[in-house]
């Protein structure tokens, strides 16, 4: 067996011909477990995968392709897991990072998914608060744009009676 | 004979378990505990077969153990 192999720190690795089997030590303070599972999985199609402690705070990981492979076949699937538990670190720690703003948009669905208000949340509702500032006017409705003005119903209002007075005298029917 | 050593940190029990279940037509199987592994000795009549089922139960064990962990959170 041997423990050292090029392009890997010394002590890092061994590597058993025989056995076609070749092992890398991981800290287990760079790498968390999740990551280590990760990787692992990956390579359990094309390899078969053991894991264990290592002395010290550390994890021992154990490859051996499924099918037979020369030194530089097992030296490069070596470094392919060492590059893909890299890997599965950072997204671990992107996850981490990412977590509570992952949970507050979860929230949010699901508080929007539980459908319209009920009569009693609409009358406890506090309608006054203003939900943003507008400084420029243009929060405006409809009616308030475009809508007649009062002085304009007013009239039209004085002026329909008479008109409803005159078709009657004339008996036709009012609308 | 392999044996094979699944730390209790690493592996689930259960899944260690399935995984023998599962193999267990395929070479004769003998499971055993220690304080902190689980050993699974295993013989095959041809070295290459008992090779590919040791290899082949480590992986479902191991595939298991994720997927349930994965589960659990």
């Amino acid at each position: 067996m041997s423990s050292s192999l090029e392009g890997f720190p010394e002590g890092q690795v061994q590597f058993d011909l025989e056995r076609g089997a070749a092992s890398v030590r991981v800290d287990s303070s760079v790498y968390p477990l999740e990551a280590l599972y990760g990787a692992a999985y990956v390579f359990i199609d094309r390899a078969y995968v053991l894991l264990d402690r290592a002395e010290g705070d550390a994890y021992r990981v154990w490859i051996s392709p499924k099918k037979p492979a020369a030194e530089d076949a097992l030296r490069a699937l070596l470094g392919e897991f060492a590059n893909e538990l890299l890997s599965c670190a950072w997204r671990a720690q992107i996850a981490k990072d990412s977590r509570s703003i992952i949970e507050q948009a979860t929230t949010r669905a699901l508080g929007g998914a539980r459908g319209a208000p009920s009569l009693d949340d609409l009358e406890s509702f506090d309608f006054s608060d203003e939900s943003f500032e507008d400084p420029l006017g243009i929060a405006m409705s409809w009616e308030e744009k475009y809508g007649k003005k009062k002085g304009a119903e007013g009239s039209e209002a004085k002026a329909a009676p008479a008109g409803a007075e005159a078709a009657a005298a004339e008996g036709e029917p009012t609308p | 004979m392999t044996e094979l050593r699944f730390h209790r940190d690493l592996y689930d029990g259960q899944a260690v378990d399935e995984a023998i279940k599962t193999f267990d037509r395929y070479a004769t199987i003998e499971r055993a505990e220690e304080d902190t592994h689980w050993v699974v000795r295993l013989s095959a009549d041809a070295p290459s077969r008992e090779r590919r089922v040791a290899g082949e139960l480590a992986n479902f064990a191991l595939g298991l153990t994720i997927r349930r962990s994965k589960s659990a959170t």
